[in-house]
């Protein structure tokens, strides 16, 4: 059985979107469509996989049937975590426009997507441009059963995520039980005029290669802004940037704060420990060392067995399907990263037999 | 792309088997068919046919339902081209670069798509697997 942890769902046009955005922006929307945020930079066929065609007689691309058929069959899927499209949204400077278009998308999500496949969860989006909107929206939906994580566009904001001004953000959601799920966005780097953090690249290749800079941002700033001191109960995805950078953001992390605790004083523990406890990566895109071995050695450094968590990025090209996994692992350790930490992390129903073994 | 997977095609004793008429495929959509359990696609591309098993060796994706293009290429940082006459199939997934004729990969690395001879006789296209 697995998890998905990243799977996004597109409109079949913006027509399906404009019952669910309120005025005025609906009629707004109507006349001259969504707001754009131009990445200047190309992704391919629209990021997508190229295999993924329409069948004569067959369900449209962006529809669940579609879905259902090309990835929750085929794989085997207990659960998918629904995670949209942040072009909509992220990074968009008009913090009421960016709330009216996350709830008309979480709305939407839960009106079509939900009630068509009881495997289907999902994400809220967020407008983080202004973090009492943002929490307003936790505050709304963080109850849904379908609702499982809380979507915040993870590339480039104007100041790191772990800062007092998100803060909001976090209390609802520790609050709802709501995990953060970061996730990549070409439109937020735009916005925030930089897609690595020695500025703007000038293509994809560069800007994806890069995007683990901004994650480790983002972990050291929840760690030494206490964010987990605060927030004890809060739990954060980073999704989409691999995974071997942890390692070293770890060990300097330590390194860096025995030295200079008091700049942290309120931390009580190694900043490594709230990792293993807070935090929790994707597994795509997975690297690949020209040693397979060495793999297995940054699965060990990071304790993969209870950090990672599998995600197929469907449908974009740079999809990993569940054998992505190294060889060499055991299989307890690939059940928990195919299945049982997102089942935890993401507060889903264990599996009938894990809980049976728990309880004897 | 034509898919023809249900009726594998028959197999000589000389190791061809016919794959398809000269005017079945043309240069854009591949037709795929079976030939002894593996998949294979059969592109016409600049008035040539190539044979390739459809599968990327990276990740296992359908190579075939990849794309067909030229070649990008460079002299030098601020100095790019394009060879419109090298024949390259990008991997649906990741878009791994693979040359036609050889079924090397484009990049430096020592992955190769799998290829097979093909032969024109007698209005039929055949391939040798």
């Amino acid at each position: 059985m697995i998890i998905d942890c990243d799977v996004h769902h597109c409109l079949e046009s913006n027509e399906e979107l404009l019952p669910f955005i309120p005025e005025p922006y609906r009629s707004e929307v109507a006349e001259y469509g969504l707001r754009q945020l131009a990445s200047g930079i190309r992704y391919e066929h629209g990021g997508h996989r190229r295999d993924l065609k329409v069948e004569s007689g067959g369900p449209t691309l962006n529809s669940p049937e579609y879905m259902r058929k090309k990835l929750l069959d085929p794989y085997g899927m207990r659960y998918v975590i629904l995670t949209g499209q942040t072009g909509p949204v992220a990074g968009m400077p008009d913090p009421d426009y960016q709330a009216a278009i996350c709830r008309a998308w979480n709305d939407y999500t839960i009106s079509k997507w939900l009630p068509s496949d009881e495997r289907f969860r999902m994400g809220i989006q967020l407008p983080v441009a202004d973090p009492l909107l943002a929490a307003a929206e936790i505050e709304r939906l963080g109850d849904h059963p379908g609702v499982v994580c809380a979507l915040i566009a993870g590339t480039a904001s104007r100041i790191p995520f772990g800062q007092r001004f998100y803060w909001p953000i976090y209390e609802a959601a520790e609050r709802k039980n709501l995990t953060i799920h970061f996730h990549p966005s070409t439109t937020s780097v735009i916005a925030n005029l930089g897609s690595t953090a020695a500025g703007m690249a000038s293509s994809y290749l560069e800007s994806h290669a890069c995007l683990p800079q901004f994650y480790q941002a983002y972990v050291a700033s929840f760690i030494f802004e206490g964010v987990f001191e605060k927030f004890p109960g809060l739990r954060v995805a980073l999704i989409e940037g691999g995974v071997s950078w942890l390692v070293h953001l770890m060990w300097r992390m330590d390194k860096e704060f025995k030295a200079l605790r008091r700049q942290a004083p309120f931390l009580k523990r190694l900043p490594s420990e709230y990792v293993r406890d807070h935090v929790r990566l994707g597994t795509q895109p997975m690297e690949e060392p020209k040693k397979k071995e060495h793999m297995l050695q940054i699965f060990d450094m990071i304790d993969a067995e209870h950090t990672l968590m599998y995600a197929s990025d469907y449908p974009h090209f740079d999809f990993d399907e569940p054998v992505v996994l190294p060889k060499g692992i055991s299989d307890d350790t690939r059940q928990r990263i195919l299945h049982d930490n997102a089942c935890e992390f993401f507060n889903l129903p264990p599996l009938p037999e894990r809980m049976s073994a728990e309880v004897a | 792309m034509i898919s023809n997977q249900e009726n594998p095609v028959s197999a000589e004793k000389s190791g061809w088997t016919h794959f398809a008429a000269e005017n079945e495929v043309n240069s854009g959509e591949p037709k795929i068919s079976k030939i002894r359990g593996k998949e294979i696609g059969l592109f016409f591309v600049q008035g040539k046919y190539y044979a390739v098993l459809n599968h990327c060796p990276h990740e296992g994706a359908p190579m075939c339902a990849g794309k067909v293009g030229g070649l990008v290429t460079s002299e030098g940082p601020g100095r790019l081209g394009y060879d419109p006459e090298r024949k390259i199939l990008s991997c649906p997934w990741h878009h791994w670069e693979f040359d036609l004729e050889t079924g090397l990969a484009v990049a430096a690395i020592r992955q190769k798509i799998k290829t097979y001879p093909v032969k024109t006789e007698g209005g039929s296209v055949w391939v040798k697997v």
